[in-house]
């Protein structure tokens, strides 16, 4: 399917944005909710150069270590290495297929817990022990809402799909 | 041409990943008093609109739940206060015949907690309530239940609290009957059912049975005596014969609580009364 042009993913980043920060803490704002913020990094991402991915990943990083300063500069890195990853991944092997998204979303969502717990000086027994429970759980709900997502903007953003 | 413009592509790409990795290896290097002034001034202007959205949206979806609470500690309240003067009268009287100043009333600003998605959130705590409400650095933080943690950076509408979970949370305790005294610290598990603490530095000779109640002792100046921190659960390991660190299952839970409060009364008054109702 042919782009109609950039305005819709933008819309849809802010939307995410907005789900993050208004719907999510109005729902529920347990551990194995899904990160709207990273899915829109993760969408972004995969249909950016790895340049600007990095960019948005920085960004998206400053945003959560100013609002989540356990050790500041871990989400920073740990966003910039996933959505450069997510974008060079998709350069190079990943299908226009939707359960490649979520696989990517999934995965994207796991390592940027796993860097950021480990980046952050947490012991190594909590990393691999407890706390991987809770951000499995993260990945796997963040993964399911953006299938949703995607589902929904296939019409209007340039996903290709596979009918 | 196509492959010089691919290249000059290629290479833009990497520079500009190489400077964001530089500049977060940068932030993680950077002592930790200047970034998290740094973060401090980034959320109270540039982000200021996602925390208050956030705010408003946590008071949205708690208001219901908690106006029910209120209204059920009201009754409680009104019901107890009744008594109320007549011991007030009794503790003065018995105070004057002690020699003992006047007893000073208890304080706290509330604030809501500001969830995050990251999986570090739980160490530290985005509450709602900054130095404009009344809060400063090392005010101790509890919610109904017991201790959550204390204040560590004040911006003027929000804060930053290190709860229990976080590695360098320490506090002075004690056992309910006064009988031992100890140092809680946070513990690493790799149960998923127990995220607990440590109640370190007892003395081998002492033992502290299962189900005990360990509450602040209010030494070291920072958090007020009789705030619940957790109850024992059994010996978690004995160190050469000369100590015993227990394992302690916390009241709190820093990663689902939504409101607390942050004391702002003098340290060697006694915890409010909102917090002697969940004591035994």
């Amino acid at each position: 399917m042919a782009r109609r042009g950039a305005w819709p993913l933008w819309f849809v980043l802010g939307v995410l944005t907005l789900l993050h920060f208004y719907l999510r803490p109005r729902v529920y704002t347990g551990q194995g909710a899904p990160d709207f913020l990273l899915l829109a990094l993760l969408i972004l991402s995969i249909r950016s150069r790895p340049g600007t991915a990095a960019v948005a990943g920085f960004v998206v990083g400053l945003v959560a270590d100013v609002l989540s300063p356990a050790r500041f500069g871990a989400g920073m890195l740990a966003h910039t290495l996933v959505a450069y990853g997510a974008a060079w991944g998709r350069a190079v092997f990943f299908a226009d297929n939707l359960l490649v998204n979520a696989g990517v979303f999934f995965v994207g969502t796991w390592m940027r817990n796993f860097l950021v717990l480990l980046l952050s000086g947490f012991a190594a027994e909590a990393v691999f022990g407890s706390v991987t429970l809770w951000f499995t759980l993260q990945a796997i709900t963040t993964a399911l809402a953006g299938v949703l997502v995607v589902l929904a903007i296939r019409h209007r953003v340039d996903f290709r799909l596979e009918e | 041409m196509h492959r010089a413009t691919d290249r000059s592509s290629l290479r833009r790409d990497t520079v500009l990943f190489l400077v964001c990795v530089t500049l977060s290896v940068g932030a993680l290097l950077t002592p930790t008093r200047w970034t998290l002034a740094f973060a401090n001034t980034i959320r109270e202007t540039a982000f200021l609109p996602l925390v208050l959205l956030q705010q408003r949206a946590e008071e949205g979806r708690t208001s219901r739940g908690r106006l029910r609470e209120a209204m059920a500690q009201r009754d409680s309240a009104a019901l107890a206060a009744q008594s109320v003067t007549g011991l007030r009268v009794e503790n003065e009287r018995l105070r004057l015949l002690l020699g003992l100043s006047t007893r000073q009333a208890g304080s706290f600003v509330p604030a809501e907690v500001l969830h995050q998605s990251m999986p570090t959130d739980g160490r530290t705590l985005l509450l709602s309530a900054g130095s404009r409400a009344g809060v400063s650095a090392y005010q101790p933080v509890v919610a109904p239940e017991g201790l959550v943690g204390v204040v560590s950076r004040v911006g003027p509408t929000s804060s930053i609290a290190n709860s229990w979970a976080h590695p360098e949370f320490r506090v002075s305790a004690v056992t309910a009957d006064g009988a031992v005294l100890g140092i809680v610290a946070p513990s690493a598990s790799t149960d998923p059912s127990l995220n607990v603490l440590e109640f370190r530095g007892v003395a081998y000779r002492d033992t502290v049975p299962d189900g005990t109640l360990v509450l602040t002792s209010g030494l070291g100046g920072v958090y007020p005596r009789g705030i619940p921190i957790g109850q024992v659960k059994g010996v978690r390991r004995e160190e050469l014969g000369w100590e015993r660190v227990y394992r302690l299952i916390p009241m709190v839970n820093p990663g689902i609580v939504s409101h607390v409060l942050l004391l702002t009364s003098p340290a060697d008054t006694s915890a409010p009364a909102v917090l002697s109702d969940s004591l035994p």
